[in-house]
């Protein structure tokens, strides 16, 4: 079963004494706890993991991690996993992706005969002609060629997530050798250290390598886990550098959720990634069976797994002559090692599934089944860029190395040179301290400039200097393309000859090439291909690689789950205190901006009739509600609202309306004076929040000296409007205190007073329906008792609930319009009707000279009542005027209904002023394209333009 | 995720607050000339560098503060509660 | 053959193939004139369009333009790349809807494949007063001969199934504008065909050259600049340039350039953040917006999904983005296809947009004579491209304002004649 496992190796991560069993291809597998994927298929002697993306060409091990471009596979419902890292579960049922129909005959395939024709950039050049043929066929090929996994859109794991805050001093990225030796030094300088390591154990290259690298992993791990200021975080990854350090980890494999984001503002950052190897420019460079040296020595050392029996090795530096030492301990015949620092090449590889021959630059051909090279490594820098460096190339040692960063962001480990593992640990050491030194003093920084918390112990700490003795730059050739043309992206299949091509015809801009080509396009984004294909572009333009640059890496550092970027579900919704009641008792719900809300309870029109008729309740709640208080109140509300406010006495109610500095109508509501220092403010629902930032506004920045409190009592008070000629029946049966009378309490009036029993309730008589209505604000923790009184008590009255269908229905038909709906984004005050409303003598109001604008002018829309001829019809709303039979528009119909009191359907309108006058007839465009006449009414109200159905 | 200082809160995290823009000193609404006041409703500096411009501390102590802020780095400095 | 030199098709592919030749460069490297007769600043989309049609419609080749970094780098390269003509009001529709005519035809116009997928475009509806708003734009799209409509969740569901239209989720689908011409066009290509074209024509693109300066005499402000003035030419990191027309067609910077001419703007700038996920077998056939979520999203023929939002909240020049906004787009997709929730975001960008009060663009002439601006596009530039550069070139050519730009003047803001499109563009892809 594992004929490709062999005996055991003192870093192997396996447990030999468990069996894992998983599918591959729908076929049975076992491996050992601590496999990845790929280390128990590769051991169990799978060979070819998937097809690439455009040519479908066989694709084997490549690098045995994270970033390895040829080992994504579908695992169950989940797409694109990487089995290089992946680690083995029981039960995974594990697929190639990118197949069809299978892995082994792949009739993608095809693409390979006509790939001379698919050279970068080729589908700008062609399927232009006939044009329906590219929208009907070509199109739809391209797509069934798109690359990856599948979703199983039926599925879900949205809202299992979880994240968390951490606010650690230093935060270090990378379980290295370095690394772990910052986050200990860090720790003993007395800084809280999180240390994040994408694999699941800590140790770098450690881990794989020999004995007395084990023995100091070994004492490593002991030191970190003895050391009470370090939490370290394995199988994690540090997604994520923003600015002012907000700092994002994808922890995997936590107890109780899939993923978990952690979001840590970090005082230092040391970035320690170590290097990521990078692969070499030939003929066949994909071939199953060509592997970096790292990707040997990890099977080897890491999974006990033979990665083949006759090796060729280019090496450029002394990863390939420690890979050889371990391939030679795995029992692989060494054929041939080729040395690049003094010349040796490979210059093409032979064989389809599996590596058979290796032509070399002196022209001998050698039979071999693995190719392993050693040929220079990628910085990693993405966390650095992410902190505004841009990395400088170095041609001694053909990498990139960091520039300049911030002063909260350090860099050490092999980003910023070479050295023995003793050289790492000191610079790890040096970097952790300065790293703590620079996170302490910004932490007494924060405590000192933060208000309420308690002032920081001691001095502040000092400016350390940045006398870190630098790493090392050993010389390494430049080792990036033999003299044939090979794949630089292995994700995109792209080749240095596409990149050439490219260049040529002016895309020589590595970010234009990059646009063109598509090269480090893919899943890894260039973490292995960026700076080979910058080096070829240099080829091209013939400069040096430093004058070319690289692309800019941006977040993530590796791709990052939808579902772990989402979290828990924090999608609430705002419900009054009858809501249970309203939902017990049949309501049909609505959401309406932030509140849910019954819609109706049966037929709206029965409920809007029995308003008219009898009487009925209605929870309006969301209603925004202001508790305004302090002798300058009357200021304020002259200030916002566009008419007079000074003289309302205590008891009365008044319609204001408010516009923004641009004149356009934004809110309106009553408000009430309660006492003589204190009102009652409403706003609409969707403006109450906005209404009340307004105020404080205006009251801290523009009016500090005047005094008022401004307190939102939206949700403390609930809100019933009892409405319809019986309601003052109804109320007289449960009110106190207040005399109900029309002469004692009239119309626009506010009293405070007793409801069933319950003190301190807000008693306004206003009229939103059109009716004799009064408008309760109840303290919510005894609003379900008035609610249920009222019903009760008004049985025999016919005391029904009603929803804001029925409501809608009613102020339509009293004409009443609604900001936002009836008005729009520019409608200023005349547009409203509010002409008689608005004073523009004021000495200030929001808005004023807008409003002064507005009303010289003509042109603007008027909001006028509208009734179709045919009284049947109902217009849609948002339906559109227009002139006779043109198509030109003229207004639209902003609110529609059926009227149940008259028996006719009623409108509101925006129209052209030369369709405002009272009888003018107008066109009304429906929905299914047929046109209606419609005549313009005298009023907005369709009923009692009067009021005398309410003021009695 | 920048860190705005809050006169009262100390640093919070921007999500916390509302921005509401730059500073634009309001003209008097009752002798302004309609240019003056659409210069003020719609004219913003919007410079790549140093701005002066106000927060809410929405989900905090609700105060209305002004800070300096680079818009070239979101370097933040400076504060002064209005 | 004449607009374009070099010509496309599959029998050159064939030709390429056989012969491994080599292809022609996309365009030329020009040596830098001391003076044009029209200078436009912005090697976008924007620009590129402005100058191939002042070429190609109205015969004026000496043209350059200048951009401080690569073509396309800009918000021409980082945008969602939708196309669609479904606006609010009728001067918005009649302007979007001549520019996806343009991107319609553009394929042969250009001879490249600018990958135009008409592939039908719906705005979400999750509230009763969204669905108003969807019924107003597909009533007055209907009266302008644009195909639009509003469909209820069943037809939603049967164009996009991946879509969760369940009555007792937190924003109900409760219908959706469907607008079928819709779709996504690959950008760059479209910065590319327009930039070989107006090279073949002789238009002069300036790559790495930077504006310093707009220089200008007789104005009110200081060294000549600001209205009453007129334009002389740039100053520019490659050197002097003397021209009698200056167009700024750049956006992000569009403040900043336009103030070396003394003219302000309404604008501040905000960056748009998108961000693409890891490629996936295409299962989503349609453009999905929602406006309520902040959200829109579509699938590329590469099978990656390509989210982006309404702009940031805080105003910044800086583009290095924010885990916030992938945070808040991952939430609002999830709550869209719950099903998506293993897919894997694996590129975060942002671009700058410049935001004008009435989220409408500000174009043609100013008080200074000789500069013209097509600026202030917010998130909308894109699909404006091939119109704004035909009117602009019309503009400059004629010396009159095109009909189709009138409501987008500079004036507006100082006559309070804002344009209605805000209602609707919020999140108006």
């Amino acid at each position: 079963m594992s004929p490709r496992r062999i005996p055991s190796r003192p870093g192997e991560l396996i447990d030999r004494s468990t069996t894992v069993s998983f599918t591959w291809n729908g076929r049975a597998f076992t491996g050992h706890q601590g496999d990845t994927i790929a280390s128990a298929l590769a051991a169990a002697g799978v060979e070819i993991f998937s097809r690439s993306m455009k040519y479908h060409r066989r694709r084997g091990i490549f690098s045995a991690n994270h970033w390895d471009p040829n080992l994504s596979v579908q695992v169950g419902d989940e797409p694109n996993v990487r089995a290089g890292s992946r680690r083995l579960l029981e039960g995974m049922q594990v697929s190639a992706q990118n197949v069809w129909p299978s892995l082994r005959f792949d009739l993608g395939t095809a693409n390979q005969l006509v790939g001379r024709f698919l050279s970068a950039g080729f589908y700008y050049k062609t399927f232009m002609r006939p044009q329906f043929l590219w929208h009907s066929l070509y199109q739809r090929i391209l797509r069934k060629f798109a690359p990856g996994g599948r979703i199983h859109w039926n599925t879900s794991t949205h809202g299992a997530y979880d994240k968390r805050y951490a606010h650690p001093d230093v935060l270090i990225a990378g379980g290295g050798p370095a690394g772990m030796a910052a986050a200990l030094s860090a720790a003993e300088a007395g800084a809280t250290v999180m240390l994040v390591e994408q694999e699941p154990e800590l140790g770098g290259h450690l881990r794989w390598g020999a004995n007395d690298d084990l023995e100091v992993l070994a004492d490593l791990r002991s030191a970190v886990e003895a050391s009470p200021g370090i939490e370290v975080l394995v199988d994690s990854t540090v997604s994520g550098r923003y600015d002012h350090n907000w700092i994002a980890i994808n922890q995997r494999s936590h107890p109780l959720a899939p993923e978990r984001l952690i979001k840590a503002r970090a005082g230092s950052l040391v970035v320690a990634p170590g290097l990521i190897e990078r692969p070499y420019v030939f003929a066949g460079n994909d071939t199953p069976g060509v592997m970096l040296a790292g990707a040997v020595r990890r099977l080897t050392n890491l999974w006990a797994v033979r990665p083949g029996d006759r090796a060729v090795v280019l090496t450029a530096s002394s990863e390939g002559d420690s890979a050889v030492a371990d391939l030679e301990s795995a029992g692989v015949e060494i054929v041939e090692v080729l040395d690049a620092r003094s010349g040796a090449d490979i210059v093409k590889v032979d064989g389809r599934g599996r590596v058979r021959k290796v032509h070399l630059g002196d022209g001998r051909t050698l039979a071999a089944d693995l190719v392993v090279t050693a040929t220079g490594w990628t910085a990693p820098t993405s966390l650095l860029n992410m902190a505004g460096d841009r990395p400088v190339y170095d041609p001694v040692a053909a990498r990139y190395f960091p520039h300049a960063l911030p002063d909260n962001v350090l860099a050490t480990g092999g980003i910023t040179g070479d050295g023995s593992i003793a050289e790492l640990l000191a610079h790890g050491r040096e970097t952790g301290e300065l790293a703590a030194a620079r996170a302490l003093r910004i932490r007494h920084d924060v405590l000192t400039t933060t208000a309420r918390s308690t002032s920081p112990k001691g001095p502040r700490p000092e400016t350390v200097p940045d006398d870190r003795i630098p790493l090392r730059r050993v010389p390494h050739p430049e080792c990036y393309r033999s003299s044939t043309h090979g794949l630089v992206d292995f994700s995109e299949d792209i080749s240095s000859k596409d990149l050439m091509q490219a260049a040529s015809e002016g895309f020589d801009s590595i970010e234009l090439m990059k646009r063109y080509t598509t090269v480090t396009m893919g899943p890894s984004q260039g973490k292995l291909e960026t700076v080979n294909a910058a080096s070829v572009l240099a080829e091209a333009r013939q400069v040096d690689m430093a004058d070319v640059g690289t692309t800019v890496w941006r977040p993530p550092f590796s791709p990052i789950s939808l579902g772990a970027l989402a979290g828990r579900i924090f999608e609430p919704v705002r419900r009054s205190a009858l809501q249970d009641w309203h939902e017990a008792n049949g309501a049909v719900n609505l959401l309406a901006g932030q509140w849910v809300r019954p819609d109706r309870y049966g037929d709206p029109m029965a409920e809007a009739l029995n308003v008219r008729n009898n009487v009925g309740l209605i929870d309006v709640t969301p209603l925004g509600k202001l508790d305004l208080r302090g002798p300058d109140v009357p200021k304020l509300l002259e200030l916002v609202y566009v008419n007079r406010w000074q003289k309302l006495k205590v008891g009365r109610v008044r319609y204001g309306a408010m516009v923004g500095e641009d004149g356009v109508v934004s809110d309106d509501g009553v408000t009430g004076r309660l006492a003589k220092d204190h009102y009652l403010m409403t706003t609409t629902s969707s403006g109450a929040g906005a209404v009340w930032e307004m105020l404080e506004d205006w009251l801290q920045t523009y009016r500090s000296d005047w005094e008022v409190h401004v307190t939102p009592v939206t949700g403390g008070l609930t809100s019933i409007n009892v409405a319809g000629p019986r309601s003052r029946d109804l109320l007289e049966r449960l009110v106190g205190g207040v005399d109900l009378s029309a002469d004692a309490f009239p119309y626009f009036s506010v009293r405070t007073g007793t409801v069933a029993g319950v003190a301190d309730c807000i008693i306004w008589r206003i009229g939103f329906t059109g009716e004799l209505s009064y408008e309760l604000h109840v303290p919510s923790g005894h609003a379900l008792h008035v609610w249920e009184s009222l019903l009760a008590t008004g049985s025999d009255l016919g005391a029904a609930p009603f929803g804001v269908e029925a409501q809608r229905i009613l102020r339509l038909e009293k004409g009443h319009y609604i900001v936002g709906q009836d008005t729009d984004g520019l409608s200023k005050a005349p547009t409203a009707g509010l002409a008689g409303l608005v004073k523009l003598d004021k000495e200030d109001t929001v808005g004023l000279p807008e409003l002064r604008a507005a009303f010289d002018r003509t042109d603007l829309p008027v909001l006028v009542g509208l009734q179709p001829d045919d009284p049947t019809v109902v217009p849609e709303e948002a339906c559109q005027i227009v002139a006779g039979d043109s198509n030109e528009i003229l207004g639209r119909v902003t609110s529609s209904r059926m009227s149940p009191t008259l028996g006719r359907s009623i409108c509101l309108a925006q129209v052209d002023p030369k369709l405002a006058a009272a009888g003018t007839s107008v066109t009304v465009k429906l929905v299914d394209g047929s046109r209606i006449t419609a005549t313009v009414q005298e009023h907005h109200a369709h009923l009692d333009p009067e009021g005398e159905r309410q003021r009695v | 995720m920048i860190l705005v200082p809050c006169p009262n809160c100390g640093p919070r995290n921007s999500s916390d607050l509302r921005n509401t823009g730059e500073v634009v000193p309001r003209p008097d609404a009752a002798t302004a000339s309609l240019s003056e006041w659409r210069s003020y409703l719609y004219l913003r500096d919007n410079p790549a560098g140093w701005v002066t411009e106000t927060w809410y501390c929405r989900s905090g102590c609700r105060t209305y503060f002004t800070i300096e802020r680079n818009t070239a780095t979101n370097e933040v400095r400076g504060l002064e509660r209005t | 053959m004449s607009r374009h030199g070099y010509r496309y098709s599959a029998g050159k592919l064939l030709k390429h193939g056989v012969t491994r030749g080599d292809w022609p460069r996309m365009w030329s490297k020009p040596e830098r004139r001391d003076s044009y007769d029209v200078v436009i600043v912005g090697g976008g989309l924007h620009g590129l369009a402005t100058a191939y049609y002042l070429a190609k419609n109205h015969g004026i080749t000496n043209v350059a333009v200048v951009d401080k970094g690569y073509l396309g780098g800009g918000g021409s390269g980082r945008n969602t790349a939708i196309v669609r003509s479904n606006y609010l009001t009728p001067e918005g529709v009649a302007f979007y809807d001549r520019s996806l005519q343009l991107y319609n035809t553009m394929a042969s116009d250009l001879n490249l494949n600018v990958m135009l997928s008409r592939r039908g475009h719906l705005t979400l509806a999750h509230t009763d007063s969204a669905l108003r708003t969807m019924t107003w734009r597909a009533e007055v799209n209907k009266l302008l001969d644009i195909d639009s409509s509003v469909i209820d969740p069943e037809e939603v569901k049967r164009l996009t199934p991946s879509l969760d239209v369940s009555s007792d989720t937190r924003y109900p689908i409760l219908g959706a504008l469907y607008h079928p011409p819709g779709g996504i066009v690959r950008h760059d290509a479209v910065v590319w065909g327009y930039a070989r074209a107006a090279d073949h024509l002789g238009v002069h693109l300036l790559q790495d050259t930077e504006v310093l300066d707009i220089s200008c005499s007789g104005g009110d402000g200081p060294d000549g600049k600001g209205p009453g003035g007129r334009v002389t030419g740039v100053r520019t990191s490659r050197g002097d340039i003397s021209a009698p027309v200056v167009v700024n067609c750049t956006a992000g910077w569009a403040s900043l350039i336009s103030n070396m001419a003394g003219v302000p703007l309404a604008i501040t700038t905000h960056p748009l953040q998108a961000a693409v996920t890891e490629p996936c077998k295409v299962f989503l056939p349609t453009v999905v917006v929602s406006g309520s979520l902040h959200v829109y999203v579509s699938q590329t023929d590469r099978g990656e999904l390509v989210f982006g939002a309404s702009v940031d909240p805080i105003g910044t020049y800086r583009v290095n983005g924010t885990l916030e906004f992938t945070e808040e787009l991952a939430g609002h997709v999830l709550e869209l296809m719950p099903g998506i929730s293993k897919m894997r975001l694996m590129r975060q960008w942002s671009g700058l947009c410049d935001m004008t009060p009435d989220y409408s663009p500000i174009m043609g002439f100013t008080a200074v004579d000789g500069y013209l601006v097509d600026v202030g596009w917010g998130t909308y530039g894109f699909k404006a491209g091939p119109v704004a550069g035909e009117t602009m070139a019309e503009t400059i050519a004629t010396g009159r304002t095109a009909d189709l730009i009138a409501s987008f003047g500079i004036e507006r803001f100082t006559e309070g004649d804002l344009v209605g499109e805000k209602g609707a563009a919020a999140v108006g892809h």
